[in-house]
C-alpha cells in the first residue's frame, strides 16, 4: 500500500504539470492525490467496496481542496483535479470495452455499471464535501442576519 | 473610470477565465466583483462557449457586450492569477491602463514548456500503468506510446482541429501500438499498457467542472462541459475498440 501512495503521490503531481499549475502548489496537489488514494485504500480494505471507497476518497479530496483553496487563496479545482486522477476507474472502464470487444454483453453490462456507479460516487463525494463548505460559508456571511431573526 | 472601460476590463478578464477552463460561477462571480470595485453594477451571463455582460454607469447608461471563445484549453495558473487581480480590485482599484496591463501580463504569463509537458505526459502514463499493477516493461512502453500520442496532440492542436475526431484516432492508435508490441513482445501485457496510455487523454478538467457548475446552478454550463466530457470518452473508446476488435481477427 505504501508503493501504491507513493505512485498516487507522483501520478497527481504529473498531470497538473500538463494544466500549466502555479509551481508553488505542484507538492499541495500531489499530498491531495496520496490522500484521497490513502482513505480509498482503507476503506476498500475494511468494507471490500468499491462504491463506498470511491465515496469516502471523493469526500476526502473535496475536503481537502475546499480548505486547501482557503488557506493558500486559490482556485479550489488546482486540487480537485489532481486529487480525483487516482480514483477515477481507468482499469473498470477498460475492462468494460474488453467485454463489448468480446460480445461479452452481460459481463460488459456489469461492469460498465460498476464504473458508471464508481465515477458517480466519487462526484457525490466531491458535490457533498463543496456543499458543506458552502454552506458554512453561507452561515458565516449571513451571520448577523441570522441572529437578528432569531 | 468611465463604464465603457470598465466593461473593456471586465470582458478581457472574462475571456481569460472562459478559455483556459474556469467555471462559470467563477466567471459571473469575478464580473460583479470587478464592477463593485469600481462602483458600478454588472449582471453577466457565462455559457462555455461565451459571455453576456451588461454593466448600468452611474448616470443610467447601460453598455453590453458579448464575447465568444473559440479556442478552450486548460491552465490553471491563469485562472489563478485573474482570480488574485479581482481579490486585489476589491481592496484598491487601480486605473484604467494599470488594469490593463496587469491583464497583458497575466495573458503573457509563463507556461510550461513543451519538454516538460512531455515529461509530464509520459510520466504520466509510467506511473499510472504501475498503479494499475503493469511490470516495469508495460509501464515503459505505455511511456513510449503517450509521448508519441501527446507530441502528435500537441502538433495538431495549433492547426486546429475537430475534438471529436482527434480522440478517435488517439484511441485508435493506443490501441493498434499496443496490441501490435504485444505481439512482437509477448512479455508485454497490452490491458496494462493501454489503462496506463489512456490516463493523459481523460478529461478530468470538464468532468469535475461540470460536476462543480451544476452544484452551483449553472446548468447551461455544467451540462454541456459534461457532455464534452462524454463525448471525449466516447471517442476514445471508440477508437480502442475497433482498434481491438479489428486485430483480434487479423492476429
Amino acid at each position: 500500500m505504501f508503493q501504491q501512495t507513493v505512485l498516487a503521490f507522483f501520478g497527481s503531481i504529473f498531470p497538473v504539470i500538463l494544466f500549466n499549475i502555479d509551481r508553488r502548489k505542484i507538492l499541495w496537489a500531489g499530498f491531495c492525490g496520496a490522500i484521497g488514494w490513502i482513505i480509498y485504500s482503507l476503506v476498500y480494505e475494511n468494507t471490500n467496496n468499491p462504491i463506498l471507497s470511491s465515496f469516502f476518497g471523493g469526500l476526502t479530496v473535496g475536503i481537502y481542496s475546499e480548505s486547501m483553496a482557503r488557506i493558500l487563496k486559490t482556485p479550489t479545482f488546482e486540487f480537485l483535479i489532481p486529487g480525483i486522477f487516482p480514483l477515477v476507474p481507468g482499469m473498470m472502464a477498460y475492462r468494460t470495452l474488453l467485454f463489448i470487444v468480446e460480445n461479452n454483453m452481460s459481463s460488459a453490462f456489469s461492469s460498465g455499471t460498476q464504473t458508471l456507479a464508481v465515477g458517480g460516487a466519487i462526484g457525490f463525494g466531491i458535490m457533498l464535501a463543496t456543499t458543506i463548505f458552502k454552506f458554512i460559508s453561507r452561515i458565516q456571511k449571513n451571520r448577523k442576519k441570522l441572529l437578528t431573526k432569531l | 473610470m468611465e463604464t465603457k472601460k470598465v466593461v473593456e476590463i471586465a470582458v478581457l478578464a472574462a475571456e481569460i477565465l472562459l478559455s483556459n477552463g474556469a467555471e462559470a460561477y467563477r466567471v459571473e462571480d469575478t464580473i460583479s466583483k470587478i464592477c463593485s470595485s469600481y462602483g458600478l453594477t454588472g449582471e453577466c451571463i457565462s455559457n462555455l462557449t461565451g459571455i453576456f455582460i451588461s454593466i448600468t454607469g452611474p448616470d443610467g447608461e447601460m453598455v453590453t457586450s458579448i464575447k465568444r471563445i473559440r479556442q478552450r484549453r486548460v491552465d490553471l495558473y491563469r485562472v489563478e492569477l485573474i482570480n488574485s487581480f479581482s481579490r486585489s480590485l476589491m481592496e484598491k482599484p487601480v486605473s484604467y491602463e494599470e488594469a490593463k496591463r496587469i491583464l497583458r501580463d497575466i495573458t503573457d504569463a509563463p507556461s510550461f514548456n513543451l519538454g516538460i509537458r512531455l515529461m509530464a505526459a509520459s510520466m504520466t502514463s509510467f506511473v499510472y500503468t504501475l498503479f494499475f499493477k503493469g511490470t516495469i516493461p508495460d509501464a515503459i512502453v505505455a511511456l513510449i506510446i503517450s509521448l508519441g500520442i501527446y507530441f502528435i496532440l500537441q502538433k495538431i492542436d495549433e492547426v486546429g482541429f475537430f475534438q471529436f475526431l482527434q480522440y478517435f484516432l488517439s484511441g485508435l492508435l493506443i490501441g493498434a501500438l499496443s496490441i501490435s508490441i504485444q505481439h512482437l513482445l509477448p512479455i508485454i501485457q497490452k490491458d496494462n499498457v493501454i489503462t496506463g496510455a489512456i490516463i493523459v487523454l481523460l478529461p478530468g478538467v470538464s468532468l469535475t467542472n461540470g460536476i462543480k457548475d451544476i452544484l452551483y446552478g449553472d446548468y447551461v454550463s455544467g451540462l454541456a462541459q459534461f457532455g464534452e466530457a462524454v463525448l471525449i470518452i466516447i471517442a476514445m473508446s471508440a477508437g480502442i475498440v475497433s482498434a481491438l476488435s479489428l486485430f483480434m481477427k487479423w492476429m
